[in-house]
């Protein structure tokens, strides 16, 4: 009984709380949604075996979960089209400024605030005929429209208050991405005549790319899995415009109890999102990003 | 031809308009950051006849802080604010906890599937949550013999309507995990094979020597678990739907919204609404600087 002594005992000592929520909490779950995948429940009566029957239902037959993937796609690809370029041009004034600590608990606020405030706040800024954004539109003599009600619109309303929740996050990484950057280059390229746009093109942006393609990738998967914020706000609607993945399969398994289907829909999702990883994952290797050390 | 002295007096212009760019574009971002509070914090005081005017009055004549004591007298406001600190304490102690405690056993043990173990833990960071919602809820369900089940897991609603069941989940977070694990790196070595030298037992070691070395790290991990827990809905409102007694701030406020759709009722949805931010937004004040560090610890190394 050698090894049983302190140095093996203790570390198995430190690590058995994690390592018991590991199994009850993580491959239990796994493996019990990948069961009940292949079953039809609606946790009344026993589960009934049915193959591939979920996963070729969602593939072949519903409309409605190629449409949620679109909207899941959508809004991914939207919040990091329009946010990580807003990021990048606040955290580069951001970093160069004076009162740091002012400007960052401002910009952090919205981070900070739960989603059934974000969205309360947001729908009462979007509303129709009297919300602030309306009544502000209307002072400069511009109609408002719909933000939330029409559904062509209300997918892009639901980016711009992700954008605006996540702001402060991105904002932070950059500007500490940016901190890392060694001035010397900015004195080199200073004193070889080079001007403040020349140096960000040339020299920020170029040292920049491994946070920029961090940002990427990270913000894509959060956008992809992402459902509180139209769950809250839109309920997936007007019409399902704002209907993701996620939110489709949680309605699925919480209010028409198909939790076979659900649970497909949730794998389905997942290898998705596993694949969409691993491609950006190569691209980080060759980007030079070292995620983690 | 540009002489010397024009092209810096030029490039000073420059920095200088570049500057005021910098500031303008922080000041407007910063409106927009705000403004929406703002909005909300107006309608908390509007009286109801300024709401019912068309157009509403947008500024409050007269501020109605009475609203917010009607939060307490309308909503169950005091239960749920119990609730999230009950549940938000306890889900940050275990957390910080079980990370401290993992995190040094990665960083600061060789033993057998150590690196498995690592391994797994960044592995497991990209699980999304969504995948556990539903198998979760059914495994506090149907846990053997609490809550009136039997061995099987049968007869009783298990854990579901207890705080365990909104706490449990996130007793252990991964990324938690890998937080304590970098600080832990950090620890000396020497110094604990010192102590150990001297006959003193690793736990004692542990509390004595290596926690007050990494409370600048229990701290970031505290504060962070807290903003989140805090703010947690979608797995809360899961649980507590049926359970009204178990129900957070947040998640109380938006399953009680169907009682705030008259326009006249919605200045206390608004004033409640306040409420529910006010805890974060004083912890996070005072703890800014610990936040700053969780969030970009573990990110990027370019």
């Amino acid at each position: 009984m050698r090894w049983l002594n302190t140095r093996t005992i203790t570390p198995l000592l430190f690590m058995a709380p994690v390592l018991v929520f590991a199994i009850v909490f993580f491959f239990l779950p796994v493996g019990f949604s990948l069961y009940i995948s292949f079953h039809k429940w609606d946790s009344l009566s026993p589960p009934e075996f049915y193959g591939f029957t979920n996963y070729v239902y969602l593939l072949s037959k519903d409309p409605q979960f190629y449409r949620t993937l679109v909207n899941t796609f959508v809004f991914a690809g939207g919040t990091i089209a329009i946010g990580i370029p807003l990021a990048l041009v606040v955290a580069y004034s951001f970093s160069q400024s004076r009162f740091q600590t002012v400007w960052r608990s401002i910009y952090w606020l919205p981070m900070i605030t739960n989603i059934v405030a974000v969205a309360f706040i947001w729908k009462f800024v979007l509303n129709d005929a009297y919300g602030m954004l309306n009544r502000g539109l209307a002072l400069v003599g511009l109609p408002g429209p719909g933000w939330l009600t029409n559904p062509s619109l209300s997918m892009f309303s639901v980016i711009m208050v992700f954008v605006w929740m996540q702001l402060g996050h991105n904002m932070l990484l950059v500007s500490a991405g940016l901190q890392s950057i060694d001035d010397t280059y900015y004195e080199a390229a200073r004193i070889d005549g080079a001007h403040s746009g020349n140096i960000f093109w040339d020299i920020t942006l170029p040292l920049l790319k491994p946070t920029i393609l961090f940002l990427l990738i990270t913000n894509f998967i959060t956008g992809i899995s992402y459902f509180a914020l139209m769950m809250v706000l839109t309920e997936g609607g007007p019409a399902g415009s704002t209907n993701v993945t996620s939110l489709y399969m949680y309605n699925m398994a919480f209010s028409d109890l198909r939790l076979g289907r659900a649970s497909a829909a949730a794998y389905i999702l997942f290898a998705l999102i596993f694949i969409v990883t691993l491609i950006q994952l190569r691209l980080f290797r060759r980007g030079g990003v070292e995620a983690h050390n | 031809m540009a002489d010397a002295g024009g092209i810096v007096r030029s490039r000073t212009l420059g920095s200088r308009a570049l500057t005021v760019l910098k500031y303008t574009l922080l000041t407007i971002g910063a409106i927009v950051m705000v403004a929406p509070f703002l909005d909300m914090f107006f309608g908390a005081l509007r009286t109801v006849p300024e709401r019912l005017a068309r157009p509403p009055v947008y500024f409050p004549q007269t501020p109605q802080w009475d609203n917010f004591a009607q939060v307490f007298r309308e909503m169950p406001m005091l239960q749920w604010g119990i609730n999230s600190l009950i549940t938000t304490l306890s889900v940050t102690v275990l957390q910080v906890t079980s990370s401290a405690m993992a995190g040094y056993a990665l960083a600061k043990f060789e033993f057998f599937g150590r690196m498995t173990a690592f391994r797994f833990v960044l592995g497991a960071q990209m699980f999304p949550f969504f995948l556990f919602i539903i198998p979760m809820f059914f495994i506090l369900r149907y846990f053997p013999l609490v809550g009136g089940n039997d061995i099987f897991g049968k007869g009783g609603m298990g854990l579901l309507n207890s705080y365990l069941a909104i706490i449990l989940p996130f007793a252990v977070s991964w990324h938690g995990v890998f937080l304590m694990r970098q600080f832990m790196m950090a620890v000396p070595s020497e110094l604990l094979d010192a102590a150990r030298m001297d006959g003193a037992g690793e736990f004692r070691i542990f509390f004595t020597i290596v926690l007050p070395l990494v409370t600048p790290g229990l701290a970031t991990l505290a504060i962070f678990v807290f903003v989140y827990q805090w703010n947690e809905v979608i797995w809360t409102m899961t649980v507590t739907r049926t359970a009204p007694n178990l129900q957070t701030v947040p998640v109380g406020i938006y399953l009680l919204r169907g009682a705030y759709v008259e326009e006249a009722k919605m200045s206390v949805q608004q004033a409640a609404i306040f409420l529910s931010i006010l805890p974060v937004m004083i912890a996070f004040l005072f703890l800014q600087r610990f936040y700053v560090r969780g969030l970009t610890a573990g990110g990027v190394k370019g």
